[in-house]
């Protein structure tokens, strides 16, 4: 079953397009990275999918059934921009987020417990917000983002202002939360969690979709049949061997060994690369040059920037 | 507990919590009393005693005395001590010169030459400006003894009986309508301001509160994960309600150690000893129990009560607890449509003008209606929802009894203030996702055309 589905969204903002006909589909227990550049409508998408505001045309389904007030207590949300209450405790103000998402002032108190106790912040409880620290204050707003076990949870950029053990803490959780059943939308310009996170993306730019599936199609689909061979020998005896199908890109030397970079050419396969160059050179490894999502997303912003203009 | 009572407990626990509302409750009421004692006991403890001299030169108010030596009153009962003034007058028949007073004990020196006998204007020197109850008491004694002069002098009459033929008319306003009573209205108009007072106090006070407020939520960055949980209208009346119930303590606690305070100070002063001399202006230090017994028949203090029972006081208070409220909900949503618009409080300025000059023009006109009670400004103001909280309650301590336009004016300002939560929601529920830069009349216009 599909947690959130988006059909044709569109929103529009005084005469420029926010949303042009977007359109994401995230499934059940998944976690889902909705990319793209400042300022392409992801934000706005976001806010949509909590009610925030609401689009011009198009419908989202949520677990099925068409979006609507009730489902705000069945979602977690941690917008990019989050604070907290200066002047509040830190127990106080949790319970009161808590209660604002539907939980019962008992229930609250005891999910927060427990929480608290994870993150070893019980002595935090009655201090003002103002004296903790940035790290800590992220803290607590993840713990009163999820506290009441959303079924949805939307992360705008986590990770921004942890440091690397926070961070890790976080990304922990995010991993416990999705094996518990919780199905995550994670907004980031992190390209490194978008790797490790995610199943399925949506690449969004100028207000349109640009590139979505799951993680692993999209690689494929962004492959450049490029190859990474470790070798012995000289780069001379390996270009030369290589042939009229096969182009190195790129070519080092590493202590002891070569590494190249080689693109196979149209009707090409490994197999062929290898027996051209066997008898030359003598090679230590070979895999395949898979595209990072950092290189994806640009690639895809930039085509479709150029096909624009 | 739903959300908006949610949100209305944390507005108003928060607030209540505070040490400075805490300080607020306390200190209003003793500040407000020490400061009203301190007002009447100076009043009282003037110890200042004016010598006052008078140059006489056309020996129209003196003469010698029986020694021959020293100037004295001309007429009898004239230019004597004045006990609540401490105002004591000398004379003398030629100048001193201003070197010669500056040096003297005096510290009030008055010229009178032939042409003050005959209207022109006397010369009055100081040391220190004294109070206008000074001022005008030294100039009555100084007209009557000029008026005497003048009727010994021109008119072959006796003083008294000249006194007895000239006339002074005060008027009694009788309205037809109550025939048999004495019309106070412009009295009763005054206890109207008070209540007109409270109302723009409160509506300011709290109206900014929820202003700040707003934008707190805004700054901190919060209101983004407070509205994915509530609908920004519920965020927006939740505060309205919380910050107006604060409002409504802090008055009530403020009564009740008004009351507190004022009955402990009476006590201790003996009886009904403050508010007699207060009435008395504080021109009095001890009071006579039977001036007091004969204040209380005919005095000021009769008058107080009398106009105290002229005032509709179910329909005042009921009128003012309906204005009070329906005032302050009309207001405070558009002192939170104004925070959600900007991004801190310097860049308030122009959107209150709006705001605050309709409250002050409501006193104006309310000005108008003491002067003109049955004015065509009054009736109208009284009715437009933005003024009509400040000037309904000096119109209905005037009249003291519902009129048609009343009740227009009450059902104007309920779909105002329904009219103005709606617009204020619209404009808040755009604003408070908006950073940046300050916004325009035009851009608030467009966000209240944005679709929900």
């Amino acid at each position: 079953m599909n947690a959130l589905e988006a059909k044709n969204i569109i929103k529009n903002y005084s005469g420029h397009y926010a949303l042009k006909d977007v359109s994401i589909t995230v499934p059940e227990q998944t976690v889902f990275g909705l990319l793209g550049p400042n300022g392409a409508g992801k934000t706005t998408l976001i806010r949509i999918i909590n009610q925030i505001t609401g689009p011009d045309s198009g419908e989202v389904q949520f677990f099925g059934q068409k979006l609507s007030p009730e489902h705000t207590s069945a979602i977690g949300y941690l917008p990019e921009e989050r604070g907290l209450y200066k002047k509040m405790k830190v127990g106080e103000q949790c319970l009161y987020l808590a209660q604002l998402k539907g939980l019962s002032y008992n229930d609250a108190r005891k999910r927060l417990h427990e929480w608290f106790k994870r993150f070893d912040i019980l002595g935090w409880w009655d201090k003002k917000v103002e004296e903790l620290s940035k790290g800590m204050a992220q803290k607590i707003q993840f713990i009163t983002t999820v506290i009441h076990e959303p079924k949805l949870l939307i992360l705008d950029e986590p990770f921004s202002g942890f440091d690397p053990i926070n961070a890790e803490l976080i990304r922990s959780e995010m991993l416990r939360l999705k094996e518990s059943g919780t199905t995550i939308i994670l907004s980031t310009h992190d390209m490194g969690s978008v790797e490790e996170l995610c199943d399925n993306i949506a690449l969004v730019n100028r207000a349109e979709v640009i590139l979505s599936g799951a993680v692993k199609e999209i690689k494929n689909q962004f492959r450049t049949r490029t190859y990474e061979l470790q070798y012995k020998g000289t780069a001379l005896d390996l270009t030369i061997s290589l042939g009229a199908f096969f182009e190195l890109v790129d070519s080092t030397k590493e202590d002891d060994h070569m590494i190249a970079q080689i693109k196979l050419g149209e009707d090409k396969n490994l197999n062929q690369l290898l027996s051209n160059v066997l008898g030359s050179v003598e090679i230590i490894s070979v895999h395949e040059v898979l595209p990072s999502m950092n290189d994806i997303f640009i690639e895809a912003v930039n085509n479709f920037n150029n096909a624009q203009s | 507990m739903n959300k908006i009572g949610l949100i209305i407990r944390r507005e108003y626990l928060t607030r209540v919590k505070k040490k400075s509302f805490i300080i607020m409750t306390f200190l209003g009421p003793l500040l407000f009393g020490a400061l009203m004692f301190g007002a009447i006991s100076f009043a009282l403890n003037d110890e200042t005693n004016y010598e006052v001299l008078i140059v006489d030169k056309a020996g129209a108010v003196s003469q010698f005395d029986s020694t021959g030596k020293y100037f004295e009153s001309r007429f009898e009962k004239r230019f004597e001590y004045n006990q609540s003034q401490r105002i004591k007058y000398s004379f003398l028949d030629q100048e001193i010169g201003t070197d010669a007073f500056k040096e003297s004990p005096y510290n009030i020196m008055i010229e009178m030459d032939d042409a003050v006998v005959n209207n022109s204007p006397c010369t009055f020197y100081f040391k220190r400006l004294p109070s206008g109850q000074v001022s005008s008491a030294i100039k009555t004694e100084i007209e009557n003894a000029i008026e005497e002069f003048r009727v010994g002098k021109n008119l072959n009459i006796e003083y008294s009986e000249y006194q007895r033929i000239k006339v002074d008319i005060d008027f009694k306003e009788v309205n037809i309508e109550k025939l048999g009573k004495v019309d106070r209205t412009q009295e009763k108009a005054v206890v109207g301001f008070v209540f007109a007072v409270f109302i723009y106090l409160f509506i300011f006070l709290y109206g900014v509160q929820v202003m700040r407020g707003v934008i707190e939520e805004k700054t901190n960055r919060i209101v983004e994960v407070i509205i994915s949980s509530v609908k920004p209208f519920q965020l927006m009346m939740g505060k309205v309600i919380g910050i107006g119930l604060v409002g409504l303590t802090q008055f009530v606690l403020w009564m009740v150690l008004s009351t507190v305070i004022f009955t402990v100070v009476q006590a201790s002063m003996g009886g009904d000893a403050l508010p007699a001399q207060v009435i008395e202006q504080g021109g009095v230090r001890t009071i006579q129990p039977e001036v007091m017994a004969q204040m209380q028949k005919s005095g000021p203090m009769q008058e107080i009560l009398q106009l105290a029972s002229e005032i509709n006081w179910p329909l005042q208070i009921g009128l003012f607890i309906f204005y009070f409220i329906g005032g302050y909900l009309l207001y405070a949503s558009l002192f939170a449509a104004i925070g959600a618009a900007v991004d801190n409080e310097t860049d308030t300025q122009q959107f209150m003008a709006p705001i605050t000059i309709p409250l002050i023009f409501g006193f104006v006109v309310s000005e108008f209606l003491i002067a003109n009670p049955e004015g065509a400004a009054g009736q109208i103001f009284s009715m437009v929802p933005l003024t009509s909280p400040v000037v309904m309650m000096v119109k209905v301590a005037m009249t003291g009894h519902i009129t048609w336009y009343m009740i227009v004016s009450m059902l104007l300002l309920v779909a105002t203030f329904i009219f103005t939560v709606w617009l204020a929601a619209r404009i808040y529920r755009v604003g408070i996702l908006m950073y940046g830069k300050k916004p325009t009349y035009k851009e608030l216009w467009k966000w209240m055309r944005y679709k929900a």
